[in-house]
């Protein structure tokens, strides 16, 4: 019952989609979806060997839509020059040029224009070329003459015509919009475009398309243009014609990052500092959350059930707000930090100290967690082996250093590491902290707390500086290779500090 | 925190109250004592200072003090109504608060049941069926997870940027987009830890109700279901306060103040006038806190239930 409602509304939902996607001409889409489709139909109408199946499907589905794809849709373009200025496929980016490279002629016939309306209510220019006296009607259509005994001049301008409407001044407030894309094409490239209300000017291109030679030519002096391979149309001086388009690169960005001095600077500095921030939050953590429960892990000791429940507050409190609240703790004009401890200090303005106070604040949410693990792992070890260092006449601290802590390590060495490849993309505790900054000088993006998956986010996101996806995504590609090295190593270390205990 | 490492946390049993003998004498455990309150209030200042900053009377970040002048609920006050409030501030952007609480709520609800229920059916899959590509379906589960979707954001954003030109309810600036992101996330490690669960479940159950004549539907639905009840309990609470947590995707999906999650909303209301709304920020830090907060006690109670009930219904 429940397996026919689910059905229906899947080919329902599907049926509807195939008709929106036929209408905007994704065919490659339509086909996908019906295959997608007719195999789920028949994996819950067929009955016996599909049953893991059935359970598995629906998960799956939203797994390769909203995780698998992504993450081959990052590779993918981050092999290509996916950014600002780049974002049109090439037939659109030619189209886009030939159209916008319009100017107005040098020795350019203008018109006196009157707005009319046709008997269909569409907008035409008549149009009375001040020289010759010749009179025409310009619609998006084309150009064609009007006799003048069809026509009404006064003042140098037409005023009336035969079957069309003269539009009143009152009704020229609403057309600005109109107006400024409305193009008459007169042959060659060229059209006849308004300026203002009652002046049209002839525009020729200023560029010409070779299609034989894929390739722009500069009307005026001839300077040929060039598809440069990446995506972009290029002079032998080095000029370039706007906009250009998507395309792949090969290793390009990959380059960038290692020759490119405006990358390679701030991306080694922001790679430090993103291991430098993860491996002092994970160990700072670790130390104080062992110190506490090493303190606390005393039986019989007095209030330690409340010591225990208060001190892990912090972890019930959602990240996002604590975050938010430290940024207000630590202003430095306003903020209570400076003002209980009568101090100044520019937490989050001056480059070193906002690393200071990213981890600071990373170590606040970090400790209850370790202290929580190396509570358990401390429980979990035997009394009797403390004991019987202790009867072999090692004092605490050796006991702890050759006894406890081995252990302890063997159960909470993988959580160090898992805890590790999360700080290397903890993002929400850059962010929404320091937002990245402050500013570095050598950089107009990447600021002094930046980690590198903020500075992927602003490299993709960051408003007015140009979005540049491509590197984006070659940059999350090495993130994604650095943290698995890095795990993967580590973990097989683990490994061996298993065998050793 | 990741929902790992939330999930090792719990791990951490509390059976750590054993027996309970005279303690010691405070001569040698002064020092313990004084360990314990330093960390105490490192721990504690900014949840009493904000908690203080709430019903404190003066709202601005520069009057805020750890004991309030004047204790008031006119910083409440402002979140919800719609005009300014007695001490004649600027109120906090009230209606979007509202609207910043509700989507989260609905994308954090929605995100948590649906995980749930993935999940257990995948897990469901895994636990009770022998298959070709089992154990490599469950393994790619983990390694396809490995690249987390923080760092696909690009990708994601280009995808529903394109998805929207053709299906608008599931493009930027909506709801659902992010909801639908969020559910690619459903598959991983969560299904392991379920599918531990449903393992523990005796199969024997199983083969009774389908002796009876249930579908492995029916099992699922009616037996399976119910007894995993704990741990679906457990794994939904999680990934709702992970979902209530995330920035990244829903930054750069939602894109105008009334569609905006909390962390997306709060976040850029104090980048532009957080000094002089302090009070009212606060009390909607401690507001927004209150669902998290209360599941996470929730959430303790219910893992000591299930695993010392443990026990079969029905």
């Amino acid at each position: 019952m429940l397996k026919i409602v689910f059905l229906s509304l899947v080919n329902a939902a599907a049926i509807w989609a195939a008709v929106v996607l036929l209408d905007h001409h994704k065919w490659r889409a339509v086909v996908v979806l019906v295959v997608v489709t007719v195999l789920i139909d028949a994996i819950y109408l067929v009955k016996r060997w599909t049953l893991p199946l059935k359970f598995l499907i629906p998960g799956t589905v939203f797994l390769l839509a909203f995780q698998v794809i992504p993450v081959l849709y990052t590779v993918n373009v981050a092999f290509t020059n996916y950014s600002t200025g780049h974002i049109l496929s090439s037939s659109e980016a030619i189209a886009n040029i030939k159209e916008n490279s319009l100017s107005v002629a040098a020795n350019s016939a203008s018109y006196s224009m009157t707005l009319m309306r046709d008997d269909k209510q569409h907008l035409v220019l008549a149009l009375l070329d001040e020289d010759s006296g010749r009179t025409f009607i310009g619609t998006k259509d084309g150009l064609r003459p009007i006799p003048r005994d069809q026509v009404t001049i006064s003042e140098g301008a037409i005023t009336a015509a035969q079957g069309y409407s003269t539009l009143q001044a009152n009704a020229l407030g609403g057309l600005d919009q109109e107006l400024s894309s409305y193009k008459v094409p007169i042959g060659g490239g060229k059209a006849i475009e308004p300026q203002g209300f009652d002046t049209a000017v002839v525009l020729e291109p200023t560029f010409r398309y070779d299609e034989r030679e894929n390739a722009f030519v500069r009307i005026k002096d001839g300077v040929v243009f060039k598809d440069n391979g990446r995506g972009s149309y290029v002079a032998p001086g080095g000029e370039e014609i706007e906009p250009g388009w998507k395309t792949y690169v090969g290793a390009r960005n990959f380059g960038r990052i290692i020759h490119s001095s405006l990358i390679r600077g701030p991306f080694l500095k922001v790679f430090i500092w993103t291991v430098v921030f993860a491996t002092s939050v994970v160990l700072i953590s670790f130390a104080l959350g062992l110190l506490l429960a090493l303190t606390l892990n005393k039986p019989g000791l007095r209030f330690q059930r409340t010591y225990r429940s208060l001190l892990i507050i912090p972890f019930a409190v959602p990240a996002f707000l604590s975050l938010l609240v430290w940024q207000g703790l630590l202003n430095d004009d306003f903020g209570v930090v400076n003002r209980a401890l009568h101090i100044s200090i520019p937490w989050l303005f001056d480059p070193t100290w906002a690393r200071i106070s990213v981890i600071l604040v990373s170590v606040w949410l970090g400790v209850p967690y370790f202290f929580l693990i190396s509570l358990g792992a401390l429980q979990s070890i035997p009394a009797e082996l403390v004991e019987a260092a202790r009867v072999d006449g090692a004092g605490a601290l050796q006991v702890f250093r050759k006894v406890t802590l081995p252990l302890l390590l063997v159960a909470v060495a993988p959580l160090l590491i898992a805890s590790f490849a999360f700080n290397f993309n903890n993002f929400g505790n850059v962010y929404l902290l320091t937002g990245g900054g402050p500013a570095m000088g050598d950089s107009p993006i990447a600021g002094a707390t930046d980690i590198l998956i903020s500075y992927t986010y602003k490299i993709a996101f960051a408003a007015g500086k140009g979005q540049d996806y491509g590197l984006a995504c070659a940059i999350a590609i090495l993130i994604f290779i650095i943290v698995a090295t890095i795990s993967a190593v580590s973990f097989s270390r683990t490994k061996a500090l298993e065998n050793l205990a | 925190m990741s929902t790992a490492e939330r999930q090792a946390e719990l791990a951490v049993p509390a059976a750590a109250e054993r027996r309970r003998k005279k303690g010691p004498g405070i001569s040698d455990t002064w020092w313990r004592h004084a360990i314990a309150l330093i960390a105490l209030v490192f721990a504690l200042f900014p949840v009493a200072y904000i908690v203080s900053a709430a019903f404190n009377g003066d709202n601005s970040l520069s009057g805020s003090s750890l004991i309030p002048r004047k204790v008031t609920l006119d910083n409440f006050r402002s979140l919800f109504s719609g005009q300014q409030n007695t001490t004649g501030h600027a109120t906090f952007q009230n209606a979007h608060y509202l609207s910043w609480f509700a989507n989260s709520m609905i994308v954090a609800a929605a995100t948590a049941i649906l995980t749930v229920l993935l999940g257990a059916l995948a897990a469901y899959a895994f636990s009770r069926f022998r298959f070709k590509g089992r154990r490599m379906g469950m393994l790619s589960l983990l390694l396809i997870q490995m690249f987390p979707q923080l760092l696909a954001v690009v990708a994601i954003y280009l995808i529903v940027l394109n998805v929207g030109d053709v299906f608008h309810f599931m493009g930027l600036n909506t709801l659902t987009a992010v909801i639908l992101v969020y559910l690619g996330g459903a598959l991983g490690v969560n299904t392991w830890l379920m599918k531990g669960f449903f393992d523990t479940i005796p199969a024997e159950l199983d083969e009774s109700a389908r002796v009876d004549g249930a579908t492995p539907a029916q099992v699922f639905w009616g037996v399976v279901l119910p007894l995993a009840a704990p741990v679906l309990a457990v794994i939904g609470l999680l990934s709702f306060v992970f979902t209530l947590n995330e920035f990244v995707i829903a930054s750069v999906i939602l894109e105008t103040q009334h569609r905006f999650t909390l962390p997306v909303g709060l976040w850029q209301f104090i980048d532009q006038k957080y000094s002089e709304h302090w009070g009212p920020f606060a009390a909607g830090v401690l507001i927004a806190a209150v669902p998290a907060a209360l599941l996470f006690a929730f959430l303790q109670r219910y893992i000591v239930q299930g695993l010392t009930q443990g026990a079969v219904k029905g």
